[in-house]
């Protein structure tokens, strides 16, 4: 009983100066923006003020779900996990008769996220893209509706790989094992991980509008330009170096690590793109005011968070 | 006693249980506040959507709003009629028409509800039909609209719900769903045709706007 709270940032300086980070910085812009909105009431800085109130929001459940109590950290990332499948098989068009194998997708996602609990890394590590690869196609066959069935199975597999055992390394993040002389944990590194990936996102969206010019994939994303890329992957991976503290590694890894972040993030990002580009829609959702759907926003995590902890844990563990 | 059941478990369990797990996107209702009475009018593809409708009205209101069910269906045990009427707090309806006496026409007995002061929801499409498809509307609102001139029609127009809870298929399953408003008019003509072709128009424009704002 006595973990309940256990107030894990306090005791643990690494994660103070983090989290303290992450706050300073977001009251920092909203002032700036307060200062903008009095010198300039005309300029049209309502959706970035209503972007940021989000990122308050986000960073607050983030930091509550994280800091308080490891156990409720899991059930946090799983709901998260949740709610991204959901948006996202909600916009692939999917059959009725696909309902049954999508209910077990569903209950896929609370298994893989108690491997990550249990930390046992060989069924963690296969039971998506092996056991619920071999075993999904079952329930569609049970079902018996063939027209489409292909098409079905693939988006099904290919949807919980992104939002599930994609997303689902922030989870294990927690379960890797103690390193002597490294103090931040397990919690430290998804600090390190998440902070890196909106940070990303943010100067990638910010070198974009002050330099962008020539488009990199105008065919999926006309806002994604070579100024937006280069410099919101100087910048995160000089921010990451920053963060070492956060990491058990050493300069040279963490400024690989930062680097491969980046460049992570603007595939996932442009994936997400692209998919939403087919269905025809601009936003996955609508529960984030700003930033659109939970996907819109952490689209960019599916692809960082395996990226991140295989570098770690190959180079670390 | 049954207010604050039924504001407990419409405007908390049942709305956050919507939200959160299933994924509904539920749309501002402050304005109906202003109403005093009004008939909401709603497309019908699943159970979800008496559920969501309630969960989506103010909550001082939830006990003043009446869903009208079918009695063969919703009314075919005294057990199912018990809960139901104290947890949906529904007006059951005979479906058959024309062929009892005036005390059983479902038409009286809606006017008779209204008479009270309460507020009504039908789906004038009658029963559930296939996932994200309209029917053609009955004319039972069209005739209780035309009998009480006075109280304002609100359109609502649902999406996904019917592929969240499919008629035929007790599996509910999660799927980003919405639910939206449109705004309380009153009839324009006393044609029991055209005030049928009117709600049909606002809640064609409801379908309309909903898939402009999600492109």
């Amino acid at each position: 009983m006595k973990d309940i709270i256990s107030l894990e940032f306090l005791k643990t300086p690494e994660l103070a100066v983090i989290v303290g980070l992450i706050f300073g910085i977001l009251a920092v812009v909203s002032l700036l923006f307060f200062i903008i909105s009095k010198i300039k009431p005309r300029a049209n800085i309502d959706e970035l003020v209503s972007r940021t109130k989000s990122w308050w929001i986000m960073a607050v459940i983030f930091v509550a779900a994280t800091v308080f109590n490891t156990t409720v950290s899991y059930v946090a990332l799983a709901f998260l996990s949740f709610v991204a499948f959901r948006e996202l098989y909600s916009l692939l068009g999917f059959r009725q008769s696909d309902r049954r194998a999508i209910f077990w997708a569903f209950v896929s996602i609370p298994i893989q996220y108690y491997l990550a609990y249990i930390g046992w890394y060989g069924a963690y590590i296969i039971f998506i893209p092996v056991m619920m690869f071999l075993l999904l196609p079952l329930r569609f066959i049970i079902k018996g509706d063939t027209e489409g069935i292909t098409q079905s199975m693939s988006l099904l597999q290919w949807s919980l790989m992104l939002t599930v055992f994609g997303l689902s390394h922030m989870a294990y993040l927690l379960s890797l094992p103690e390193l002597q002389g490294f103090a931040a944990g397990g919690l430290g590194l998804l600090f390190f991980l998440v902070f890196l990936t909106e940070i990303n996102d943010v100067m990638q969206f910010t070198w974009g509008k002050l330099l962008g010019r020539r488009k990199i994939i105008p065919k999926v994303s006309p806002n994604k330009t070579w100024e937006g890329l280069i410099g919101g992957v100087i910048c995160t991976t000089v921010i990451g170096s920053f963060l070492r503290f956060l990491t058990p590694l050493s300069m040279l890894e963490v400024l690989f690590v930062s680097f491969m972040i980046a460049i992570a993030g603007f595939v996932g990002d442009v994936v997400m793109s692209s998919i939403k580009r087919d269905v025809g829609v601009k936003d996955t959702g609508s529960i984030i005011p700003g930033h659109g759907g939970l996907l819109d926003r952490i689209d960019s995590l599916s692809y960082t968070a395996p990226t991140f902890f295989h570098l770690v844990y190959y180079l670390a563990y | 006693m049954q207010k604050l059941v039924l504001q407990f478990t419409y405007s908390l369990l049942v709305r956050w249980f919507l939200r959160l797990i299933i994924g509904v996107q539920f749309d501002d209702s402050k304005f109906l506040l202003k109403e005093e009475q009004f008939i909401i009018v709603a497309n019908h593809n699943s159970h979800l959507d008496t559920m969501a409708i309630m969960a989506s009205v103010p909550r001082k209101m939830v006990h003043k709003i009446q869903p009208v069910a079918a009695q063969d269906y919703f009314g075919k045990t005294k057990w199912r009629q018990t809960v139901g009427r104290f947890f949906i707090n529904f007006l059951l309806i005979p479906r058959k028409r024309g062929q009892s006496d005036l005390q059983d026409d479902p038409i009286s007995q809606m006017i008779a509800a209204l008479d009270t002061g309460n507020s009504l929801i039908i789906f004038p499409e009658g029963t559930r039909g296939e996932p994200e498809k309209e029917q053609p509307l009955k004319p039972g609102i069209g005739k209780v609209l035309s009998l009480r001139p006075d109280i304002k029609y609100v359109p609502v127009f649902m999406y996904g719900m019917g592929k969240a809870m499919p008629k035929g298929d007790g599996l509910i399953l999660p799927t980003n769903a919405r639910l939206l408003y449109g705004q309380p008019t009153t009839i324009n003509k006393p044609k029991i045709s055209d005030i049928l072709q009117q709600i049909e128009a606002d809640l064609s424009d409801l379908k309309a706007k909903m898939a402009n704002h999600s492109n």
